[in-house]
């Protein structure tokens, strides 16, 4: 379980991964990682390319980093995900708020 | 072997065969050449001569041209039958002077002629500037043999590098209507490599490399790279991940002075979005439907196995694009190609064949860059590759199979270890080693959390999650549970597994030490906005069947593995 960021090149782009776990355990570290944004409205993708377990407080998690993010960020896609992760969100309906690839 | 050619062109004294029927001929010669210390042995007829020729393997042959039996002209090219690497002189001994006889005598393969009667100084010239000959004949033989011997090994060598490497670069992914390249080494060896992998996740791996210089001393980088690649493009991990394992393993591998520009992208598997770690080569571009340049893909980093790991930089760069756009790279043996003018290929003539029409192919751009250099000895390895970006679809799953044992485990837990512990993944490793279990591993850990944590949380903290709709409640939720939990000193919890092999299914119970809660108060499951009760909604859409005991301090969960763990 482990959470990376990482700002592109330019700037524009904001990634934070998450690999392993996605759960409550994180809600720190998520927290902070994005409190981290600047004011350059970036673009953030949450990766979850090494994501192999997510529960409902990740669910959590993500809808409270959009509400507190809203307009300093351009848009929020969630990438990568792995088939079983992505159901997840789809059930969750969470294709309606984030942009998932 | 060698060394037998060697003491024997070394040696001053010759062996002389003598062919002569008439005896005072052969007694004259025999005497003048053994005062030169010269063995000399003698027969008296060209069938001798041919017969004992191997057995007294002479340097130089004396033949007489008029013999009884089979004369000089008949013999000569029988004795040259025998030797066939290395020069043999023959000298006819003769007192003709017509020159149709001596035209014969050189036609038959004679290489000299002594006249009778023998002059002892230009006998012993002509054997001195025959054996001179022949000692060169035999050195450049034994080079020769040398030669090919090293030349066998060389490309036996060559052979079995050639296989590991076709064995290590060649993935058998067949995507021709996504990616059109061409590689070709100027040597044996490729010192560019090319390699695209599938995604885990969907999508492709691609990845253009180029090692200072060619041949094989370049080409063997490629060995460790392309396996790191492949393991690494498996586990679906990301470019900057890739780029920084390839560089480490490079720094440590190759000398100072060689490196490896690459790029290496990611295509995700919708085809519109790329993720790109540009190191060292050439721009790359993005062309559009009909080949105008959309974005060029400049270089960010160095090379890759320069620098060292704490200097290494893994940003890349990201960007969207349509599925009827092509990502254009290649490496430097294109645009520095040269004319007979020592001008360069160069990037716009590349440009310029891939927008002169909309089926413009790699191919035509390597018939161009021929075409310019004509007969000019390629001096690089050629590479380039255009990606079409389009979707790539997610590999078929493999056939399953399931086990036939039914197995049930048991984890009881005490206070103490529901403080200390987060035991929710060891659940499901537990039950992934069911055979057949192992794919629904994510399903498993969404279902066992929600119920492992509904159950810590509601039933033995007594948390309430009412509150948690805020965003600063959630996270105050979080601290509260890290407290109650830190101040917990009684409760336990039971979990069991039951796995039935003629259903496929297996029975999860959680069971809490708790007052249980009413079930008629049970979450929202359809909520959409609120950042709680989304996990009762997710369990019962992702098991087979949920149901609790009167209380509500216990829940079985039924999850039946022989279905595709995406099916919704």
């Amino acid at each position: 379980m482990s959470l990376n960021k990482n700002f592109s090149s330019d700037g524009k782009l904001f990634t934070i991964q998450i690999k392993g776990k996605f759960d409550f355990n994180l809600v720190q570290a998520f927290r902070s990682a994005y409190s981290e944004i600047g004011d350059k409205t970036p673009k953030v993708i949450i990766d979850l390319r090494e994501t192999d377990y997510m529960d409902s407080s990740a669910l959590g998690m993500l809808l409270n980093m959009k509400k507190s993010l809203g307009d300093s960020v351009s848009s929020i896609q969630i990438a990568n995900c792995r088939p079983q992760i992505k159901k997840i969100l789809q059930i969750s309906r969470f294709d309606k708020k984030f942009d998932i690839d | 072997m060698f060394y037998f050619f060697i003491r024997h062109y070394l040696e001053l004294y010759l062996h002389i065969l003598v062919v002569d029927d008439q005896a005072l001929n052969c007694t004259l010669l025999k005497f003048m050449l053994e005062q030169e210390s010269h063995t000399v042995f003698c027969v008296s007829n060209g069938k001798e001569a041919v017969e004992q020729f191997t057995d007294i393997n002479p340097d130089i042959v004396l033949l007489d041209v008029m013999m009884p039996i089979m004369d000089g002209f008949e013999a000569a090219p029988l004795i040259k039958k025998q030797v066939s690497d290395v020069y043999l002189p023959i000298i006819f001994i003769t007192a003709l002077d017509d020159q149709r006889s001596l035209t014969r005598c050189l036609e038959v393969g004679g290489d000299d002629f002594i006249s009778k009667p023998f002059d002892k100084i230009i006998l012993s010239a002509k054997i001195k500037a025959h054996s001179r000959t022949r000692e060169l004949s035999q050195k450049s033989f034994e080079q020769k043999k040398l030669l090919e011997f090293h030349q066998n090994e060389v490309q036996r060598e060559h052979e079995i590098v050639e296989h590991i490497f076709k064995n290590a670069l060649i993935e058998h992914l067949n995507v021709p209507d996504i990616i059109d390249y061409h590689l070709s080494p100027a040597s044996m060896f490729n010192g560019d490599l090319f390699l695209v992998s599938p995604s885990p996740i969907g999508g492709l791996y691609i990845m253009l490399g180029d090692f200072t210089g060619h041949g094989l001393a370049a080409a063997i980088g490629a060995l460790p790279t392309s396996k790191i690649f492949y393991s690494m493009a498996h586990k679906g991990l990301t470019v900057g991940e890739i780029a920084t394992e390839l560089n480490n393993m490079l720094a440590d591998l190759l000398p100072g002075h060689m490196f490896c520009a690459a790029s290496i992208l990611e295509l995700n598997k919708t085809g519109r979005s790329v993720n790109a770690w540009l190191g060292g080569l050439p721009d790359g571009y993005i062309l559009d439907e009909i080949g105008q340049v959309k974005r060029e893909l400049e270089s960010q980093h160095m090379a890759l196995g320069i620098l060292e790991s704490y200097e290494f930089e893994d940003n890349i760069v990201h960007f969207e694009v349509e599925n009827t756009d092509r990502i254009l790279v290649f490496t430097d043996g294109i645009i520095e190609a040269s004319d007979t003018n020592d001008d360069f290929f160069g990037e716009e003539r590349v440009l310029e064949i891939m927008s002169g029409s909309k089926q413009a192919k790699i191919g035509d751009v390597v018939n161009a860059v021929k075409d310019f250099s004509g007969d000019i000895e390629q001096q690089d390895d050629l590479s380039l590759a255009l990606i079409h970006c389009k979707a790539t679809p997610l590999p078929d799953d493999e056939p399953r199979s399931f086990s036939q044992i039914p197995m049930t485990f048991t984890v009881k837990l005490k206070h103490e270890q529901l403080k200390a512990s987060d035991p929710v993944v060891q659940f499901v490793d537990l039950v992934c080693s069911i055979e057949g279990a192992s794919e629904h591993r994510s399903n498993l850990f969404l279902l066992l959390s929600e119920a492992y944590n509904n159950a810590l949380d509601h039933g033995i903290l007594g948390l309430n999650s009412q509150g948690k709709d805020t965003e600063e409640g959630f996270y105050e939720y979080y601290e509260q549970r890290a407290e109650a939990l830190s101040q917990l000193n009684s409760g336990s919890l039971d979990f069991t597994a039951f796995y039935q092999p003629d259903n496929q299914t297996v029975l999860f119970t959680i069971e809490d030490s708790g007052d249980g809660f009413c079930t008629t108060h049970r979450h929202h499951a359809d909520n959409k906005t609120h950042s709680h009760g989304r996990g009762l909604g997710l369990m019962e859409e992702i098991a087979t069947s949920i149901s609790y005991n009167d209380i509500g301090n216990k829940i079985n969960i039924n999850y039946c593995l022989n279905e595709r763990a995406t099916n919704t």
